[in-house]
């Protein structure tokens, strides 16, 4: 065989063993949980059955997976709205900086998301730190009620969620060739045509990857809705939850989570059918 | 005009992104056990927290694990990330899915479906049990933004370097790697916040004897977080800051 | 080289000191100093895992092939599922000489009536809390008050299903571990007319909430109101009149220990008096050591929020377990309950 094709193998097997073992392997037994019960005693047992699928045609379910997608696609769009103009900004910034701008985007990271999301709490509390701000420069009258409602939801899935979006589309962005801006220019084209007919469409890969890298996970985040939001409302992540924990029954946590990644894998393999289809050229 | 526009833009999300933390590291000072606003000046919770040895253990454990983990599931997920892109191989689109599943499957499920694994492999709960789980979560965000800068060079390249009698492993070591340098920087990092971060995958597959940092934070939050943990997380944050902040100065030099 | 020893040091966790005690428990729930002290009096390294709620630390132990933990600290109901499920050892109460200490009140509890598998340790009761600058609490004093409507967008409630329908059992005259269905449709109904006065469920946040007054008035543990006592004198709690639960933690051995002895010296130390002084002054809950509550500070063992009268406690019950079937008839009603 040709000495080309080392590096080919050692690569492919080195994924394939690593993914089949642990992400294969381990979904696999998920799979298999979902098709058995589950008793008094036991958390999985037999017989086997199709009984926790069958329990999912339930409309409480359905509302359930609605409200979360609500959710988590509305912090998509916020989350690309603020995070392209920010990508590009510093994937043009000047190249001595541009590390140490990159860098301070993840560094909060590193700390505890959850002290993190008590101190959003601090800042939208009614007599918390934005209020009183607020209050005595005068800009507001009463309290703002922040705390525990829908908008304090969406600040803390964005602010978790940011990071996620622009590194994705940064690493994209500057990659890109501002010859081709200049290009343009040159033939006259406006910048929102340039924009749009240009920046966006090259970036797409890069905002797919964003918006992947935010909606799956906001699916199924708990507990900053949970803390910020005050639980008043029920998503995808705690109904998982429950079933594994409070509720012992896997079987059907397990057919939940089954039925989560076929739909969102439908919805990713959707995409990927409408977008590689102009890169299938040159695989070695 | 335009160039004040652009950076109070910037500005403005830095300051989204760091403005907890500003009021963390207020709250760390705060004369007070159970509650979110001001009531005076202590240092009493930096006190408590150097006393505090078995938070500096499971400090220095996750700091392992999140290091390991970050540069393995880098390396893996480099590999799986130029594979999937360059190469086209038998079950090519099973690695495609299984690399989205990763992504999709609450942390809940991953975290049950690896201790099931594990029960089956028989590994005892503990440090490899930790980083193999560790590993495997953080490789997909590798893959995401691996692929994503990827897809910005230009084949022909290849097809120059071929021409030209590059072998696979010069294209790769040669063009491909220098390429994806900023985006293995981006993913190294991530993996390593992912990691040093995680609780609900690594609540199910640690051991008594191996406790890590974000499973001690989390539990101590129990009652509402202590002040004490927005101490620790205020000495994390300054530390990551001037190590990063510091490497940065110190490479521009040599540069 | 440096760093094969930096790494051999961190992984040092796993090896040697021969004699060790794993231990998972609430976090935070025995002081550090209490461990510590253990720690030198007998030699024994003590691990400490810590869980944040009965379910995920069930989950682990029942999935895990062998968890190795030796001690743990269910509260009441899951002693009486674990038991029931041969998951903890039976205890010889024999190798327990400070087992005497105990308050006969919590010995052969309801959950676990005959050979003990658990010992009794901290114990506390859910009731009602009011901020005295927004609400009377003397207007409040039963579950049933808290449906008022001048408390609309007030309420704290416990983000636990059972909690909330026990309150709601309660306040219907019926039994917080009912297994009716047809009385738990009851409770939901009532609970649904209860929505709109709901500010805010949580548990975890719950001390900081109250504290701040961003929720006025609710469902409270009374541990919780005798810890912010001293930042915030305005929080009053009421035992409800109609019937309140209590709960226990204990501390029980798991089956396949792997250091039963170590464990019962653990167990037997914590039944010290001045030992379970010292964690119940430190958590701020009652203890269910008779002798370990005479060695408390006066002003706590006089503190009628933390151990009420008798003729108080008398209208308390045990939570107890009520089997899957019935959960998930409870579980049903929540997730419809916060979909509302």
């Amino acid at each position: 065989m040709k000495p080309d094709t080392y590096f080919k193998r050692f690569s492919v097997t080195v994924v394939s063993l690593w993914l089949g073992l642990f992400a294969l392997g381990a979904f696999l037994l998920v799979i298999s949980v979902s098709f058995l019960s589950h008793s008094n005693d036991e958390l999985i047992t037999g017989p086997i059955t199709l009984a926790n699928y069958a329990a999912l045609a339930d409309m409480i379910y359905v509302k359930i997976f609605l409200r979360s997608l609500l959710l988590a696609g509305s912090c998509t769009v916020m989350s690309l709205v603020l995070g392209y103009p920010f990508a590009y900004l510093l994937a043009r910034a000047p190249e001595k900086i541009k590390n140490t701008l990159l860098l301070l985007v993840i560094i909060p990271f590193w700390t505890s998301s959850l002290v993190r999301s008590y101190a959003i709490v601090a800042l939208l509390k009614a007599q918390g730190i934005l209020n009183t701000v607020l209050l005595s420069l005068g800009i507001i009258h009463q309290p703002l009620q922040l705390l525990f409602t829908d908008t304090a939801v969406m600040i803390g899935l964005v602010y978790n969620l940011l990071p996620f979006m622009i590194l994705p589309l940064y690493a994209n962005l500057e990659r890109f060739d501002m010859n081709l801006v200049d290009a343009a220019k040159d033939l006259g084209a406006s910048s929102w045509r340039i924009l749009t007919r240009i920046i966006i469409p090259i970036s797409m890969p890069g905002i797919m990857a964003g918006c992947i890298l935010v909606l799956l996970p906001a699916m199924t985040l708990f507990y900053i809705p949970d803390l910020l939001g005050g639980a008043k409302s029920i998503l995808l992540g705690n109904l998982i939850q429950m079933q594994f924990l409070s509720a012992h029954n896997w079987p059907l946590g397990a057919a939940l989570s089954v039925v989560l990644t076929a739909f969102t894998g439908i919805l990713v393999l959707v995409y990927r059918r409408y977008s590689t289809e102009q890169d299938r050229q040159d695989f070695v | 005009m335009k160039t004040l526009l652009k950076s109070s833009y910037l500005a403005a999300i830095y300051l989204f992104l760091y403005l907890p933390i500003i009021v963390l590291m207020g709250l760390s000072f705060n004369d007070s056990r159970h509650s979110l606003l001001w009531h005076g000046f202590t240092l009493h919770w930096y006190r408590a927290l150097f006393h505090d040895h078995d938070l500096w253990i499971a400090a220095g454990h996750s700091l392992l694990l999140g290091l390991l983990a970050a540069i393995i599931a880098t390396c893996i997920g480099a590999l799986a990330a130029v594979s999937l892109y360059r190469y086209r191989f038998l079950g090519k689109n099973i690695l495609n899915g299984l690399v989205f599943l990763l992504i999709v499957v609450p942390d809940i499920v991953l975290g049950i479906a690896l201790l099931l694994l594990y029960n089956q492999l028989h590994l005892t709960l503990g440090f490899f049990s930790l980083l193999f789980a560790h590993i495997t979560f953080c490789i997909p965000f590798v893959v995401v933004i691996l692929t994503g800068r990827l897809s910005t060079i230009d084949r022909n390249m290849f097809l120059a370097a071929k021409d030209l009698g590059a072998t696979e492993f010069t294209i790769i070591r040669r063009v491909v790697l220098p390429l994806l340098m900023p985006g293995i920087f981006v993913a190294l990092l991530l993996s390593f916040a992912l990691s040093f971060d995680d609780v609900v995958v690594s609540y199910f597959v640690s051991g008594p004897e191996y406790e890590i940092l974000p499973l001690r934070v989390y539990a101590m939050a129990r009652l509402g977080v202590k002040p004490e943990l927005n101490a620790l997380c205020s000495v994390i944050f300054l530390v990551t800051l001037f190590a990063a902040v510091g490497s940065q100065l110190l490479g521009r030099k040599k540069a | 080289m440096k760093w094969l020893l930096l790494l051999s040091l961190l992984l040092s966790g796993v090896v040697h000191a021969s004699e060790v005690l794993n231990i998972y428990i609430w976090a935070d729930d025995i002081p550090a100093e209490v461990i510590h002290q253990f720690e030198k009096d007998t030699g024994i390294k003590v691990n400490i895992a810590e869980y944040d709620s009965n379910e995920t630390m069930y989950a682990k132990i029942k999935a895990a092939r062998s968890s190795r933990y030796d001690i743990i600290l269910p509260s009441s109901y899951y002693v009486e599922r674990m038991a029931r499920e041969g998951m903890l050892e039976p205890l010889d109460t024999k190798r327990l000489s400070n087992y005497g200490n105990l308050n006969a009140q919590f010995i052969k509890p309801a959950y676990d009536p005959n050979i003990p598998h658990s010992i009794p340790y901290l114990w506390g009761v859910t009731g009602i809390f009011a901020n005295r600058q927004y609400f009377d609490p003397e207007a409040i004093s039963s579950w049933n008050d808290l449906w008022r409507p001048e408390y609309k967008g007030q309420l704290l409630l416990l983000d636990d299903a059972r909690e909330v329908f026990s309150m709601a059992l309660l306040a219907l005259g019926y039994s917080p571990n009912d297994t009716d269905s047809a009385h738990i449709k009851q409770a939901f109904d009532k609970l649904a007319a209860l929505k709109p006065n709901v500010r805010v469920f949580a548990v975890e946040a719950a001390p900081s909430i109250i504290n701040d007054a961003d929720a006025t008035v609710g469902m409270v543990w009374n541990g919780d109101v005798y810890q912010i006592h001293d930042e915030n004198a305005n929080i009053d709690f009421i035992y409800p009149k109609d019937g309140f639960v209590i709960w226990s933690d204990d501390l029980a051995i798991l089956k396949n220990a792997p250091h039963k002895a170590n464990a019962y010296k653990f167990l037997n130390y914590l039944l010290r008096a001045d030992v379970a002084a010292k964690c119940s002054e430190y958590q701020g809950y009652a203890t269910a050591n008779l002798a370990g509550q005479h060695v408390l500070p006066k002003d706590m063992q006089n503190n009628p929020t933390i151990f009420p009268p008798a003729s108080t406690l008398k209208h308390g019950q045990f939570q107890r377990d009520v089997g899957d079937e019935v959960l998930a008839v409870y579980d049903r009603y929540w997730q419809q309950l916060k979909l509302l």
